[in-house]
């Protein structure tokens, strides 16, 4: 078996924060995330799909438009995953592309229906597709997918950050959205194969400086931290959200990014 | 300049031991202040109080002061002067002026002498340049830098005179705006005359006004907003419409 199958189910968990900026502003977070399992085959694993988006601060319906792409996004990745079921290498791209294709038109024409103009609903994008037989991983603008797959000497797990899309600027808070202009020239698509995943944090440009270390290698002391209460079959992630929500909302990672903050969290059970 | 930021205090996660070094995109900022002679009297004093209140302020903003970084460039005496917070750099000290706002402390200020102007101007956007040069390599990401030029006359030579040299920047500035490299801000306060107001449009047209009295408390609350909005995202409507505010909308008893 490839890919991140070496079976098991998958549990996940999402939270998302407005930033320090917005908070002072009394401005809604304009993150959002989602996730969903497709069924496949009797007594095969699901496929699941995890998204999560940032909308643009300076857009007004962006908080909209995030909501409404990652809900397409574990739709229609999920549906092509799961009815698909390619194999690992060149095939996944062109699925991965495929759905994002479904998802741009489905987004345009839902905003096309509020009479507002689609730039209003700006917003980046950031998918994995987790399969039986491989990751993928389809990202527009400048989220994070972390990977966490074997381990060192001391038998702490490693931690991988997957290729991120093309910087569009020199800076930190200018990035590629849906609705940008020749959005297809910045999609970054990936296919892992690799059956030792066992733990994947999705996360927006918020959490940058805190899952990655300045020379953009993932930072495993606060990796492990966030997936630690993940890890217990006997503990419900949910119970622990209101304290991972305010560990976001925290000084210490304000005072490294005022953005609003998601955390996608899944590990194998 | 590596200062930890302020600590955690959330239950569950509390007691995780997660390392977290000050890797804030950062925001560079630099004050170009004229100090000659005619700003002496109350005019500096107002400045030097607007500064010490703006960096109260600024500490206070768990974000800016992390991302933040001031640096203050004075023209007047007979020269221009870079600070590194309250310590004014010597020529051959090789440090950046560049200090974080949590740790900024603002020069006290007296004014005397000349209006270096363009010199002042010209070595903002060198300290600009270097220290983005300095980000990258130190691995850190980084906001748009924003400039602010602050001003009651016209740019002269050593000797105190007019001087044409302001013309030789335009171009230079022009390109440098074009190319988004940073937001000048040039603001004419007290007497300015229109001839000197002019050299402002000149170097940013954009962002330029000519204001009564000395509202330098008001113009650092600007530059905030501005950092602000660079940390939310925003549009560059949003900074137009900040500006237009500053502009526009300042109390009645500066007029």
């Amino acid at each position: 078996m490839g890919g991140a199958g070496k079976g098991g189910a998958w549990r996940t968990h999402g939270v998302s924060v407005e930033g320090y900026r917005h908070r002072r502003t009394g401005t809604p977070c304009q993150d959002a995330w989602d996730s969903a399992q497709w069924r496949t085959g009797e007594g095969e694993d699901p496929v699941v799909v995890l998204a999560v988006a940032d909308g643009a601060g300076s857009r007004p319906r962006s908080q909209e438009g995030a909501q409404l792409a990652v809900r397409l996004a574990t739709e229609h990745f999920g549906r092509e995953a799961a009815e698909l079921r390619v194999p690992a290498g060149d095939a996944v791209h062109g699925l991965l592309h495929s759905a994002f294709q479904s998802v741009c038109r489905e987004f345009l024409v839902a905003v096309e229906q509020t009479g507002a103009r689609a730039q209003d609903f700006a917003t980046t994008l950031t998918v994995v597709v987790i399969t039986p037989d491989w990751l993928g991983h389809l990202s527009v603008g400048d989220g994070l997918v972390i990977v966490r797959a074997g381990t060192d000497a001391d038998g702490a797990g490693l931690f991988h950050l997957l290729p991120q899309a093309e910087a569009a600027s020199e800076y930190s808070n200018e990035t590629v959205f849906l609705t940008s202009r020749d959005v297809g020239r910045w999609v970054r698509t990936d296919c892992v194969d690799d059956p030792g995943i066992d733990a994947v944090v999705l996360s927006t440009d918020g959490l940058t400086q805190a899952a990655l270390t300045r020379f953009q290698t993932p930072n495993a002391s606060f990796l492990a931290a966030v997936l630690g209460p993940m890890e217990s079959p006997a503990k419900d992630p949910d119970d622990d959200e209101a304290e991972l929500a305010e560990l976001l909302r925290s000084d210490r990672l304000s005072a490294v990014n005022a953005d609003d903050k998601t955390l996608l969290r899944a590990v194998r059970v | 300049m590596m200062n930890e930021p302020p600590p955690t205090a959330v239950p569950q996660y509390a007691d995780f031991d997660f390392e977290l070094d000050n890797n804030a995109q950062r925001l560079p900022l630099v004050l170009c202040l004229d100090n000659s002679r005619s700003m002496e009297g109350r005019p500096v004093q107002a400045l030097n109080e607007a500064l010490r209140e703006w960096t109260r302020e600024l500490h206070d903003d768990v974000s800016l002061s992390y991302s933040v970084e001031v640096a203050v460039i004075t023209f007047g005496d007979q020269s221009v002067t870079a600070y590194r917070g309250a310590e004014p750099l010597h020529p051959g000290m090789n440090l950046s002026p560049f200090v974080p706002a949590h740790a900024f402390t603002p020069p006290t200020l007296a004014a005397n002498g000349v209006t270096l102007m363009t010199e002042a101007v010209e070595l903002a956007m060198h300290i600009v340049a270097a220290r983005k040069t300095e980000l990258r390599k130190l691995g850190l990401q980084y906001y748009r830098p924003q400039i602010c030029l602050v001003t009651d006359g016209l740019p002269t030579d050593g000797t105190g005179h007019y001087t044409t040299t302001w013309q030789r920047i335009v171009p230079v500035l022009a390109e440098e705006q074009r190319a988004r490299r940073f937001r000048l801000y040039a603001i004419g306060v007290g007497g300015i005359t229109d001839r000197g107001q002019a050299v402002l449009r000149a170097f940013a047209p954009t962002y330029n006004a000519q204001l009564q009295g000395f509202p330098f408390r008001e113009l650092l609350q600007m530059m905030s907003a501005s950092a602000a909005a660079e940390q939310k995202g925003e549009g560059e409507e949003a900074f137009e419409k900040i500006f237009h505010q500053f502009r526009t909308q300042r109390p009645a008893w500066e007029a």
